[in-house]
């Protein structure tokens, strides 16, 4: 399978894949539709906006260096979820949220990273 | 299906340096040979679950070699949290269709004192996506968290109402020999607990252990105080949280495949073992399966549902939460309780008069579900 050119290759975009037979919706690379099984589906880039459903403030890191971090899971408008990191102290569950990307990951890589959405 | 459980053996959980994750694996087999009155040397089949601190390529070859017997068959298997009761679940199919007459199912492992808390953290952190979740630097408290935070915003709640899931654990752990924790706990000890990845704390989380456990399973029974393997039933729906169906993590498939083949329904079981990693888990875990309404499980809790004279009597060993979790090991003690009870074996934490018990564990995050009902011999 080709690796997607999305945030994990360095390009700041969000890829949510659409399954062209049953119209399911996931976010994780597959090589098969879990729904109908189909193996014709394609990528669209996410508009990176949603409801975060979850957050947490991550004290006990993998690597003590890293010092704490905080994570959420937001559900795109597109019907994914994604996790991502936080940049916004008051982010919580029920709010709007939007993703950027920030070299926050480990070793500086390009991770996506949400935010309360501001007042369009 | 005619599958027997006719030993168990559970090691004392806890910081005991010292014995490697194979020396633990004998110790925890020798139990459970004696318990079913089996011969090392009548064992055909040898089922080994994986230890993170001595990975291996062969880890039922090296276990039978050290323990000194030479099975016809004989391999490792991996579920996460899940695998020691699906290496029971493959035990019983292979003994019901003649394939096994006796399979040594085996766990153990030195996680506590055999690698330091970051290689532990990091090594289970993998369960996270390579390359969708692990470079954002979670950790399995952190994906457990993620969930509980979920949860908590889903149903309006505090972090208060999951804080009597830890303190019922830690009230059966008081009554039982082995536990790595017995001090009794308050939903405020569960509360001022220091944070790991909010809203879970210390006390939300189960501790990291040294310990091991094994099964006999067998195709007859070899005395009064074997058990009948009713059913098994597994679910596997996704690896990864990013993957997860919210709602829908295989518990709900798992359990009614396990009631199906053992033609039982939930009024049927007296006693419960319930995979409680987290005080997160163990509440999903028993809203899937739909034991207590959603956002409730908690609330069950302090009402007292999950005493030893409770609605649903569950893990009167103290869980993982409590008597410990030593990897693959961990999740099999839960059954071993379960299988006590219905021996009538367990003096003052005794569920009267139980007949029916049902375990579930899952591996990952939510990932692999199995089910096991276990129903006391005629």
């Amino acid at each position: 399978m080709e690796r997607r050119t999305d945030w994990t290759a360095g390009v700041p975009v969000l890829l949510v894949t659409s399954c062209g037979r049953c119209g399911n919706h996931w976010y994780l690379p597959r090589a098969h539709c879990p729904v109908c099984g189909s193996d014709e589906f394609s990528d669209v880039p996410s508009s990176g906006g949603g409801l975060c459903v979850a957050v947490t403030r991550v004290h006990v890191t993998a690597r003590e260096e890293d010092g704490p971090v905080s994570l959420a899971l937001v559900e795109l408008d597109e019907g994914p979820v994604v996790m991502g990191r936080v940049h916004d102290d008051g982010l919580a569950p029920g709010d709007r949220a939007a993703v950027e990307f920030r070299p926050d990951g480990h070793d500086g890589v390009l991770v996506p990273s949400f935010a309360q959405e501001g007042p369009s | 299906m005619t599958a027997s459980l006719t030993g168990v053996g559970v090691t004392g959980f806890g910081r005991q340096p010292g014995p490697d994750s194979v020396e633990w694996q004998i110790t925890a087999a020798t139990l459970a040979l004696a318990d079913a009155g089996v011969d090392p040397d009548a064992v055909d089949t040898v089922i080994t679950g994986y230890s993170t601190v001595a990975s291996h390529l062969m880890p039922a070859d090296l276990f039978a070699e050290r323990f000194g017997i030479r099975p016809a068959v004989a391999f490792g298997m991996s579920a996460g949290g899940a695998t020691g009761l699906a290496m029971l679940a493959q035990a019983a199919r292979l003994v019901s269709t003649g394939a096994a007459r006796h399979v040594l199912v085996v766990a153990g492992e030195d996680r506590a004192s055999g690698q330091t808390r970051e290689a532990s953290t990091r090594v289970l952190a993998q369960v996270g996506h390579a390359a969708y979740e692990v470079p954002l630097g979670g950790t399995v408290p952190a994906y457990y968290a993620l969930l509980a935070s979920r949860y908590l915003w889903t149903y309006g709640l505090g972090p208060e109402a999951l804080a009597s899931l830890p303190v019922q654990m830690r009230a059966h752990a008081a009554r039982k020999l082995g536990a790595q924790f017995q001090k009794p706990i308050t939903v405020e000890d569960v509360l001022t607990s220091r944070p790991v990845a909010e809203p879970l704390r210390l006390l939300d989380c189960c501790p990291v252990s040294d310990g091991g456990a094994a099964f006999v399973v067998s195709a007859a029974p070899t005395g009064e105080r074997s058990l009948e393997i009713a059913g098994t039933g597994q679910a596997h729906r996704h690896q990864h949280l990013s993957a997860m169906e919210p709602g829908s993590s295989g518990a709900s498939l798992a359990a009614p495949r396990a009631l199906a083949e053992a033609d039982l329904s939930w009024e049927a079981v007296d006693v419960f073992g319930i995979y409680d990693s987290f005080s997160i888990t163990v509440a999903m875990l028993l809203e899937e399966l739909a034991l207590t309404p959603p956002g409730r499980a908690g609330a069950y809790a302090r009402a007292g549902a999950f005493e030893v004279d409770g609605r649903y009597p569950m893990n009167t060993h103290g869980g993982l939460l409590s008597y410990g979790h030593c990897g693959v090991g961990g999740g099999m003690a839960h059954l071993a309780e379960v299988a006590s009870q219905l021996r009538h074996e367990r003096g003052v934490s005794q569920v009267g008069g139980c007949e029916v018990g049902y375990v579930h564990a899952d591996g990952g995050v939510l990932s692999a579900h199995v089910g096991v009902v276990l129903r006391r011999g005629l």
